[in-house]
Formats: structure tokens, sequence, C-alpha cells
């Protein structure tokens, strides 16, 4: 079992270095050795996600616990490479193998003769890296590797055409939206470090019940209140949950299969993914299942809300995805774990197959017997028309613009950066009073 | 005085910008256009600067491009010198060359193959020459020359763009897009846009009421703008706001277009909505260009306001503006080394002039450059296509073909993909007569099918439809089921579509189908072929299609046909092919049309005859006509004798998976069928060969090898989500030949051209020949000029990659998240294409052609304006004449031989298919 994870784990980061080296080697790898290449990689690391899944299921759903040799040393101290392998690593593992495999067979036609193709094959072989990292990761430092590189790539799709503006300006908003969030992960992991001497999640979840923890005088529960705040706080950016949703729509600048691996399925669900990785500790703090829940909830009905007046196929998908992933934190703040993980991976296989087929809406819609010329299509809820006329009009507004959430956002900014300005504005006049010295004593002379 | 007032009337000024903007039809009715056609009054070259003006666009390719078709001898000196004779009988502004001391000819000459950059700091050319350096150097010093580029500038917002950044600039675009596409939406977002019969006026107010207390900046100032206009009607809006930014009368039609060019996309589909609403997917909403126009103009101002507010600038002094480059010394030092090396002029050329004469000339010589040079490098290239494509025709040798008795006729559309299959089928079995008509076989009808109610117009759009038909089931009773699946399948669609987005329903619907649509993504991504496969026959097992026949009698309420007019229709096809007796026993018809999946673009790969849909209602039709008895009584009356033996098939011919089909094959004697089987079995191995010849032109190795996997590798570009060239269409389309099939039968035309079969034997009068040009000859240019466009600037004039096309309002598509309406045609339908005007070859009496021409409006104008060439050979006095300087010159051509054509008339090097394609078959 410990095998086949190693080569789960490593067969696409050799292939990645592969390509990268092949890339600085300048061997202009071949589009059709590329694309037979990542079929037999997806098809191999789905076979082995399958087997290892198998594997764990004999086992009664006991997790594998594996620790590696020491990452970083200093002092006393030792960061260890570890992992786990349980449900929820494998079905995600699982889940992202056949996804992606899908993504690379599809890639092969729709990205045919493609300048970009090799550039699109590296990047989502390095998704695929990175999602088995931090699929069985098992420290906050091992999934913050993986959790980067996704981004990354992420990032890197969204400007795939990079010669245009707007692709770049949007991959620009994605990324400090990304950065901003990583802050949490970040902090989460230092306090971690510092309160509890371990990023484990089960041992972090486990050392809360921990007699020792409290009265050897770390911290105490707010700290570790906090720990678990900055987890949820990391989650939001990627999951595209409130206040950071207005990336998303706007990221769909790539060519559609990116779009839809990850705005649809897998990086997507990372945020979720996270939650569930702490649920036992959140378990710990009610408050924080509060917060996640209330989160979702505004979230969900956030972008179910803007969603319904979006007229383009893309971002009408973004909202809903931003909605139905709202309902998953609701339901891991309800406990219901399970459950969240079975919506997880429906939702990620319905979403990309939605984005794979947005291009047939026209003829769809107009070879649909049901929808005919000259009469608008009927779709609003009876549960809409009891709303009066006038507000639904105001709502519909409001939502147009998203609920002004940029406006909201730019606010709370302008009012962060009073620090930053005070200090510009500070450095204005000292280099002002400079000058009028080193005048005046030029004068002088 | 009077008629000056009106000119500048703002609604005059309205309806000339409306001429002006793009023409484009909503995806699902996409028909292929001039997208220029509104242009067409002036000649070719002079339009295209024009619209390259108006769409920021390039009209030709770039320079390189020719240059490197220069390199591979694509384009020889032959064909530079021809270019330069044929662009001179409509250029010929000696200025320049009188001055340089040389002839117009040798002037171009140099011109095209000079590499000069004059105020490009970029590019410093090398001095090689001392003495000559010294000399202009010596001339120069001191003079300088103001180049005044273009005209006065009243936009502030290339302003923005070209001293802060682009960004600044086009920050309002979000903004707008999300307005109109709302507002434009055809069904496509759950939520109806509750304004949408109030008109988009009032919506844009009633938005910015809710937007102002959470806007800052422009959006503040915009609000603020329409407090002060309230009660003001759009126009007036759009008036007293142009005066107040004191730009002159004159200039508000090119301002306001300016700024509609920014969304041009989306401007052109306001229009269409408003002018014609019976274009619009399901329900136009109330839309005005005016209003539009109001808060285009309101948005854009407001936005400069806020600029010139932020970066303490006065609008006055942007508006109206003049940009001027001023070149000194040493650059027009550089400038003149460079015309003088460029046109090798000697020492003492420079004392004929003084320092200032000489700064004149550079000027002269630069704007020269800017207007001649790719013109002349596109003429050139284009000429050699012509020479070539010429050489073969004249030279083609008739009698090559063998006669023999003829077993079977077969009518094509005109269409240029037909050309090789009806290539092959004659390869196959000399036996086999094939015909050219136009797809819709002349009926003009509104079509709707048994699958849905919705009437589709099958006919081409210059036709007005005049009649319905409808397909009904023939067993009513038993077809009952089978609508109400049809509708219950429709609803659930649609249902699924919406739901599947929203929250709740959202929810239930994921859980359900989200594990359950890995299979269908599993099936469709891996298995394309075998998955179509399944859906058909889990549809044929669940509720299959019934058996239908067209209605096409006429009823009391104006459906349908009278026999007479059925007659009427058939005799006037079957004239245009000269089939009035000689019938075989068996006729084949067949209409074509288009598979591909996840395309947006479907419409454009479909009969253009047929309004891009596909071509089986009106070959089932037509057959019904012609196989009528009554019909072929009336038809006798009309000269057309179709004799009781003969039975007209209905078929249809996919473009895309080369399959055959037919259709009410039962009404067929019985004793029919081995005929009918033999040449089907012909028909099928000529679409083997027609898809293997395809392959050539896709990339995958196996089926540019064997015609069995070329077949089965088109079949599954049809039916796969991922693939964004199901097939090449119209690329490479160049040539339309109007005459008897023997002109170019075993002539390898490589798709390239339309074939209008004509016998100018049978038509004393010029009448049919009057029908086969004016169904045939407009839409061939459209195509042609449609490719033409989208070929040479896939960015401006095209809609760029398919890649990151998303689907918008069911009407088009944007690049990405938020972007223009995206026009013409994707960078992945046009790569191969090859942008060369339409050449017209017509086998008839001259004067007979030339009556035609000259009393149709629009062939008059791109007949005499150049959007295409006419060769004519009159079969009366056997003599060839091309079309050249307002009238017919004999052409004189090498004798040149066919070989030569074939190989170098392929498109790509090494995709040759050459002699040995005939044995295969």
């Amino acid at each position: 079992m410990e095998y086949l994870f190693l080569n789960l784990l490593l067969l696409p980061l050799v292939w990645m270095i592969f390509l990268g080296l092949s890339f600085f080697a300048r061997l202009q790898l071949s589009e059709r050795f590329l694309s037979e290449s990542v079929k037999f990689l997806a098809m191999i690391m789905s076979l082995m996600s399958l087997l290892l899944s198998a594997m764990v299921v004999m086992n009664g759903f006991e997790p594998l616990v594996l620790d590696y040799a020491d990452w970083i040393h200093v002092g006393e101290y030792d960061f260890k490479i570890r992992f786990i392998i349980d449900f929820l690593g494998v079905t995600y593992a699982l889940l992202s193998s056949l996804l992606i495999g899908i993504i690379f067979r599809f890639s092969r036609n729709y990205l045919h003769k493609e300048e970009g193709y090799f550039r699109f094959i590296f990047l989502l072989s390095t998704l695929l890296f990175a999602l088995q990292v931090i699929s069985f990761g098992r420290a906050l430092d091992i999934i913050f590797f993986g959790w980067e590189l996704v981004g990354t790539t992420s990032v890197l799709l969204i400007s795939y055409f990079y010669t245009n503006s707007q692709p770049v300006r949007h991959s620009f908003r994605a990324i400090v939206s990304y950065r901003f969030c990583d802050m949490g992960i970040l902090a989460a992991a230092a306090w971690a470090h510092h309160y509890m001497h371990t990023t484990d999640f089960n041992e972090m979840s486990r050392l809360l019940h921990d007699p020792h923890l409290h009265t050897a005088g770390h911290g105490g529960q707010i700290a570790l209140f906090f720990v678990g705040l900055f987890i949820v706080w990391a989650s939001l950016a990627k999951s595209g949950q409130l206040p950071f949703s207005s990336w998303l729509p706007a990221a769909m600048e790539g060519p559609t299969p990116s779009s839809a691996i990850f705005y649809g399925a897998l990086s997507i669900h990372l945020g979720p993914f996270l939650l569930l990785r702490f649920y036992d500790y959140f378990h710990h703090f009610p408050l924080l299942l509060w917060i996640i829940g209330l989160i979702g909830a505004l979230s969900a009905l956030y972008a179910t809300a803007v969603g319904r007046t979006r007229s383009d196929a893309k971002t009408m998908l973004a909202y809903a995805t931003i909605s139905q992933v709202g309902i998953i934190w609701v339901e891991i703040a309800l406990g219901f774990t399970h459950f969240a993980i079975f919506h997880m991976v429906a939702h990620a296989s319905l979403r990309t197959w939605q984005f794979l087929r947005s291009s047939s809406l026209i003829q769809d819609f107009f070879e649909n017997p049901v929808v005919h010329q000259h009469e608008t299509i009927q779709r609003n809820l009876s549960v809409e028309k009891m709303v009066s006329k006038n507000l639904r009009k105001k709502i519909f507004l409001h939502a147009l613009h998203g609920f002004h959430l940029d406006y909201f956002t730019q606010r709370s900014l302008d009012g962060l950066s009073w620090p930053m300005r005070a200090y510009i504005s500070f450095e204005k006049k000292w280099m002002n009073l400079n000058n009028s010295i080193a005048t005046s004593i030029f004068k002088k002379r | 005085m009077q008629d000056k007032a009106a000119f500048f009337e703002f609604n005059t000024i309205l309806e000339r910008i409306r001429m002006k903007l793009p023409i484009q039809n909503p995806l699902h009715s996409f028909v292929h256009n001039n997208i220029l056609m509104m242009f067409e009054s002036k000649e070719f070259h002079e339009a295209l600067s024009d619209a390259g003006q108006l769409y920021r666009a390039r009209s030709y390719w770039s320079l390189d491009k020719y240059l490197a078709k220069y390199a591979e001898k694509k384009i020889n000196d032959k064909d530079v010198w021809d270019g330069i004779d044929h662009y001179m009988l409509h250029y010929h502004d000696q200025q320049v060359s009188d001055k340089l001391g040389m002839g117009l000819r040798d002037y171009y000459h140099h011109l095209m193959f000079s590499e000069m950059a004059f105020n490009d700091d970029d590019i410093q050319p090398e001095i090689s020459d001392g003495l000559l350096w010294e000399k202009c150097a010596q001339k120069m010093t001191g003079t300088s020359l103001d180049l005044v580029t273009g005209k006065k500038k009243y936009r502030a917002k290339e302003y923005w763009e070209k001293y802060y950044n682009e960004a600044t600039a086009s920050s309002t675009q979000p903004f707008i897009i999300r307005l109109i596409s709302s507002f434009l939406d055809q069904g496509q977002s759950f939520w109806s846009n509750p304004y949408a019969e109030k008109g988009f006026w009032a919506f844009f107010t009633q938005d910015l009421e809710v937007v102002r207390h959470y806007a800052s900046g422009w959006q503040r100032i915009l609000a603020h703008k329409l407090d002060t206009f309230k009660g003001h009607t759009p126009v007036q809006i759009i008036e007293s706001e142009l005066n107040r930014r004191n730009i002159p009368r004159e200039e508000w039609e090119s301002f306001i277009l300016e700024i509609l060019f920014d969304l041009k996309g989306w401007s052109g589909m306001v229009n269409k909505l408003e002018t014609e609403p019976w274009q619009a997917t399901v329900k136009a909403p109330n839309i005005k260009l005016v209003d539009f126009i109001a808060a285009l103009i309101l948005i854009e101002f407001s936005l400069d306001e806020y600029h010139a507010h932020s970066y303490s600038i006065d609008l006055a002094m942007i508006c109206g503006r003049e940009d001027v480059l001023t070149l000194r010394g040493f650059h027009l030092s550089l400038a003149l080394y460079q015309i003088a090396k460029a046109f090798k002029l000697p020492l003492e050329w420079f004392d004929k002039y003084s320092s200032d004469e000489l700064a004149q000339i550079i000027q002269l010589i630069d704007r020269s450059e800017k207007e001649h040079l790719t013109r002349l490098w596109h003429e050139a290239y284009e000429n050699h296509f012509y020479r070539e494509a010429l050489s073969a025709i004249v030279t083609h040798d008739r009698s090559v073909i063998k006669n023999v008795e003829t077993e079977a006729q077969v009518l094509f559309c005109i269409d240029d993909r037909e050309e090789s299959i009806r290539r092959h089928l004659e390869e196959i079995n000399p036996a086999i007569k094939t015909f050219g008509v136009v797809g819709f076989f002349g009926i003009d009808m509104k079509f709707s099918s048994v699958k849905h109610d919705r009437l589709i117009a099958q006919c081409p759009p210059v036709v007005t439809p005049s009649r319905i038909v409808r397909e009904v089931a023939k067993n009513k009773e038993g077809a009952a089921g089978f609508h109400k699946y049809n509708n219950l399948m429709g609803g659930s669609d649609l249902k699924l579509y919406y739901m599947s987005r929203t929250l709740f329903r959202g929810f239930f619907s994921t859980l359900i189908l989200g594990l359950v649509s890995i299979v269908p993504m599993f099936i469709q991504v891996f298995f394309p072929k075998q998955g179509r496969h399944l859906r058909q026959w889990m549809k044929e097992l669940i509720s299959p299609i019934p058996e239908t026949d067209l209605a096409i009698e006429h009823t009391e309420d104006g459906h349908g046909y009278t026999k007479k007019e059925m007659a009427k229709i058939v005799e006037a096809i079957l004239k245009m092919c000269g089939l009035t007796n000689d019938f075989t026993k068996l006729v084949f018809l067949l209409g074509h049309g288009s598979t591909s999946n996840n395309n947006p673009f479907k419409q454009a790969y479909g009969c253009g005859a047929c309004g891009g849909n596909a071509g089986i209602p009106n070959s089932r039709a037509f057959a019904k006509m012609a196989n009528d008895p009554e019909v072929r009584e009336h038809l006798i009356e009309l000269g057309v004798f179709i004799p009781k033996e003969t039975f007209i098939v209905s078929g249809f011919h996919d473009t895309c998976t080369d399959e055959i089909l037919f259709f009410d094959i039962e009404l067929m004697p019985v004793s029919y069928l081995k005929d009918f089987e033999r040449t089907r079995d012909y028909l099928n191995r000529a679409c083997k060969l027609n898809a293997f010849e395809r392959c050539q032109r896709f990339s995958s190795p196996e089926a540019k090898a064997d015609p069995d996997f070329a077949l089965q590798h088109v079949r599954e570009r049809a039916e796969d989500l991922a693939q964004p060239r199901p097939e090449y269409g119209h690329s490479t389309n160049a040539l339309a030949i109007v005459g008897k099939r023997n002109m170019t039968q075993g002539l390898f035309l490589n798709r390239r051209s339309f074939l209008l079969t004509y016998d100018w034997q049978m038509d004393p009068t010029g009448e049919i020949l009057q029908q086969v040009v004016l169904g045939g000859i407009p839409v061939a240019v459209n195509i042609n000029m449609d490719y033409y466009f989208s070929c040479v600037d896939n960015d401006n004039f095209g809609c760029g990659s398919k890649l990151p096309l998303n689907l918008t309002a069911l009407l088009g598509v944007m690049t990405g998240s938020s972007s223009d309406l995206r026009i013409g045609l994707a960078r992945q339908m046009v790569e191969i294409h090859e942008p060369i005007r339409n050449m017209t070859i017509i086998e008839a009496p001259l004067n007979r052609v030339r009556t035609i021409f000259d009393n149709h409006g629009r062939l008059k104008k791109l007949l005499y304006n150049h959007w295409m060439r006419l060769v004519i050979f009159d079969p009366e006095v056997q003599k060839w004449f091309i079309f050249k300087e307002a009238e017919f010159q004999e052409l004189v051509v090498e004798k040149n031989s066919i070989k030569y054509f074939k190989s170098s008339m392929d498109l790509i090097k090494q995709n040759v298919i050459a002699d040995d394609f005939a044995e295969i078959g």
C-alpha cells in the first residue's frame, strides 16, 4: 500500500520534472508524444488510485499513517514529511486522476495545433502532482506546498492567452485573492508550530483534548481558536466563498478545459477539502462551525442570486459552482462530513461536464421543441412570484452588479490602507522638509 | 444649404451609422455575408482602407506573410509584374514616380521590395554607402518635416490609452457589457430581465438609480449627469452632450461610430435586433440603437470627466487635438538614404530638389508606402492563383472525358465542398453524370420539422420565404406518443439546465445527476462515435421518430404549393442543369449539411443556400414534386419530359461525416432496388475517397494513409465534443465555375471551386443564365469575403481562437468572461484559408453575361468595384474574355500543363494529392 502510494506521488512528479527539463533542453516534444504520454499517465494514475481506494476499503477505512525523513531540521525541532492514506485522501486523489485524465483526452483535440499545448500539459501535470500532495499530506506544511502549486498553475492558466490584456488582468485578480488567503494557511502553520509543536491535523485535534497542552502554559484556547480561524480563512479564496467571490467568475479566460478542471472541479473543492481535514479540530470550537456554516450559507445565497442574472455560459456556471460549494460548507458545519464528500465528488463531475459542453447551448436551445420563437421562456419560480414585482426588480439590479461586492472590497481596502497612506504622506513631508533645508543651506552659500 | 442641414440631421446620421455597423446575425441563424456589404459601392481597395480604419483592423495579410509566399515561390516575379499592371489600371497617380524620375510601374516594383522604416526608432538601417549618406545628411541637416497623422481627434479615450494605460481607458467596458448582455439575453439566464419590455433606456436609468449609492469615480458622475438630463430623450442627450464638447456636426458620425466600434459586436447586434427583430433566437427585446448610443456616450464622457478631474487635465485641450510627429534632420537623412537605396537613385538626383522639396517627397513616399505596399503584394499573390487556375482551365481538354451512356444522374449543391465528391464519383464510374444546382432546389419555404414547431427558413437569406411546409407524421395516432415524449424530453432538458444552476434544486440535481454525469462524459470524450450510436439506439428504443411526409400540397390558408407552382419550381431547376429529356431511370438529388458537436458555429458549416441549415427538407420536397404524375404533366407543357420510368431519389450528403442518407425510398418501385443499390454503392465509395481527400488537410497520419480509416476518422471528428475543427468548411474557396460540367471535368480543383451547371445551348434567351448567376454568384462572393476578412485579421474581423469562447445571451460568443460580442469566423475555421477574391468563370455568350451583370445592382457593384473577377468563355466564338478596366478583354493564356496546375495548387506542400489518387479508387 505504501509502495503504491509512493508511485502515485512520484510518478507525476517525475513526469513534471521530465517535462521541465525537456523544456530547458529545448527538446520540443511533439504534440503526439505529449498527448500519448499523458493519456498513459492518467490511465496508470487512475488505476493506482482505484487500487489504493480498494485497499483502504478493505482495511475497513483504517487510515495508514506514513512518516518520512526530516524535511527541515532546526535545533531540536524537526519538520517531518508526513502523509496519511485515508478515505478522504484516496477519494480526492481518485477524482483528480479520473477528471484530469478526461481533460487530457479532451484537450488532445481541443488544443491541437495550439502554440501553448506544451505549457498546458505541463501545468495540468503540475496540478495532478500538487493534488496528490494535498490529498495525502498530513501536515499543514506539506499541504501548503501543494496548495501553492495549485494556485500558481491556476493563475498561469487564466492568463493562458497572455498576449491579451484582459486575461492577464483577471489572473492578477485571482493571484491577489489567492495570496491574501494563503496568508491564512501560513499563519495557521506558524501558530500551530508555536503552540502545539506540530501541524499534523490529527495530532492537532488530539492535542486539543490533551490536558498537558493547557497546563504547559502554551497560548490557551484563544490561540488555538485562531489557528482554526486561520484555516477557515485559508479556504475562502480557493473555493470562492464570500468575500472572495468576484475573482472566480472573472477567471474564465483560459481554454474551456482548464476552466472546467479548476473552477468546476478540483481547485474549487480544495476549500471544503481543507475544512474536512480539520473537521475534528473545528468540532472542538462550535463557534468556528457556526462561522463556516454562516459563510457557506451567505455565499450560497449570494452566488445563486447573482448567478441568476448572468447571461453567459461560463460566468453563470462559476456562480452556480460557488453556491453549491457554499452548501458543502454548510454540510460540513452541520457535521455531515461523509455526505459532504459525496456532494463534492458529484458536484465536481457535473460541473466538469457542464463546462465542457458549454458551447452546445445555442444548438440545445434551438433544437428544443419547448423553446418557441416570439415567446419568452417561462422560468420564474412560483416562490419568487410571491415577492412583489418592484422588489424583484430591485433585487435583480443589485444582483446584476454582484451586490456591489467589488465596491465594498474596495472601500474596506481603502479603510485598511490608512497606515500605508499615512506613511506615504509622512515620507512626502519628510522629503519636503529635507528639500527646504537643503535649498536654504545652498542659498546661504 | 437645406440639403446640408438635412444631411447632418441626427436621424440621417443615425441611418448612415446603421449602414456601417457589423451585420452578423445571431449565431443560430448565422449566414455567410460579405461583412463589408455596405462598402461595396466603393472600389475594393478603397473600401478596405475605410473599413480597416473603422474596424481597427488590417485589411490584408501582414507584409511578412506575402514575403514568405514570395520566398516559397508561391508568388513569382511574373506575378509581381502582373499584379502591378492590374493595380495600375485603377491607381495611377504618378506624382511620386515623376519626382523620382521613373515610370509608375518601376516605382511600384521598387516600392514592393523596399524595406523602408521611416520613423521607427527600433529599426536602424545599415549605412553601407558613405558617399550617399554624406549627401543625404548634407541635404537634410536643419530641415524638419511635420507628419500629421490623420485628422483631428475628438475622443479623449485614445489620450488616456496613450499617456496613462489601457485599463484606465476601458474600465467602463465590463459595466456596459453586463448591462447589454443581460438586456439582450434570450433565455440563457435564470431570471429574465424585468425591464425587457420597458426598453433599454428605462433599464439603464433605473440601474443607475441603484448603482449610484455604491458608486465611486465615473459612475457617480454618470448618475449626476442622468439627474440633470431627467426628462430628456436619448437623442436630446446625445445632441447636448456632443455640443457641450464642441464636436462639430460633421464629425458626429465618425465620432459615434468610433465609440460604437469599441463594442462593434454588441452594437451590431443591437442594430440587428432593432431593425430585424424576427432574427432573434427567441424574442427580440425592446431596444433601440439611439438608447445604446446615448448610454455609451454618457458613460464615456463621465469617465473622461473623472479622469480629467483626477489627472487635472483640461478636456477642451484634448478634444480636437492633432497628433503631429516631427521628423528632424537625422531622421530625414535616414529616410532619404533609405529612399535612395530602395529606388536606386543616382547622386545627381538630389541636386534637382531643394531640401524642403525633398522633405515633401519623403512625406509623399511615406504615404504612398502605407497606402499601396500591401495592396500591391496582395494583387501579386492573387495573380499567382488566377494565372495558374486559368491556365489549367483554359487549356483543359474537354475530349478527355469519354462519352459513355449515362447510367444515373446526380444533382449536388453548388458548394465548393461538393467538388471533390463529384470528381471522385465521376472517376469511379464515368457513366454517372453529376450536376450542380443551388442546394435549396428553388423551394422558398419555411419549414417546421416533426421534432419541433419552430419555423426555419430553408432558402438563401436574400430570398423571402413565401410558403410554410410542415413535416407531418404519416401515422398521426402513432406519432402522438413521440410528440409527447419529445416535448417531455425538451421540457426536462430545459428544466435541468436552469435547475442545475440554482441553489436548492441545484443541490438535488447535483446529488442525483452528479455521479451519473461521469458516464456520458466518459463516453463522449473517449468514445464519441460509439456514444452517438448509443444515444441513437436508446432514442429508437424509447420513442422512435415516426415515419413522416412533407405537406407540400397547397392548402386554404396559403401554405404549400399548387401543382402548377411545383411544376415551375421543378422546371427551373432542371432547366438550369440542362436536363429536359434524357433522364435516367434514377435521378439522385443530394442536399447537404454538416454534423458537428459542441460547436457554436454549426450554422456556418451547413448549406448556405438553405440558410445554413441541412438541405434534407428541400431535397425531399423537390423529389416529391418531381415524382408527382400531375406535376409531370404540367412539366411537359413547359418543355421538360420526365419519363414515367424515371424515379427521383431524395438524398442528403453530410459534408462532415461523409455519409449519404436517402429518404422516401419506400415510394420507389421495388424493381428499381438493384439499380438503386448499385448507384448507392458508387456514392459510398466516392464518400470514402472524399473523406480520404479531406483528411489530407487534417493532421492524423493514419487517416492520411488509409481511406477506410479516413472515413472512420471524419465520422469521429463530427461527434467529438472536443473537436474545434470538425471540418474546414469553405476554407480555400476561390473560384466559381458556371458552365457545362465537361468544362472542368477531370480537373483537380482541390475543393476550391463552386460548380454551377449551366448549358448555354438550352437557353436561347439567357433567362436561365440569369437565374443561375443570381442564385449562385452572390452566395459564392459572400462566403469568399467572409473567409477573406476572418482570415486576414482574425482578431478584428473574425472572432479569434475558439478555445476561450463563452456563449452569451443565446446570441453570440464572447472571449473569456466578458468581452465584445465576437463577429466573423473563429481562427480554427480559417487557419488554412488563402484570402483570394472570388474568380467567376462563366461559359456563355458574352453579351448575355454582360447584360446580367449590368442590370443587377449588387452584381454590377461587385464586378465594377473589383470585389470579384469575371472570366467568360464565349462558346459561340470559342474565345475567352476577362473583365478588366470596365470592359471585357480577350484572354491570352500561355499553354501550360495540367500537371503543373495539379502540383502547385495544393494547399499545403506535404498534402499533395496527385495522380496516384485515381489508382486507389
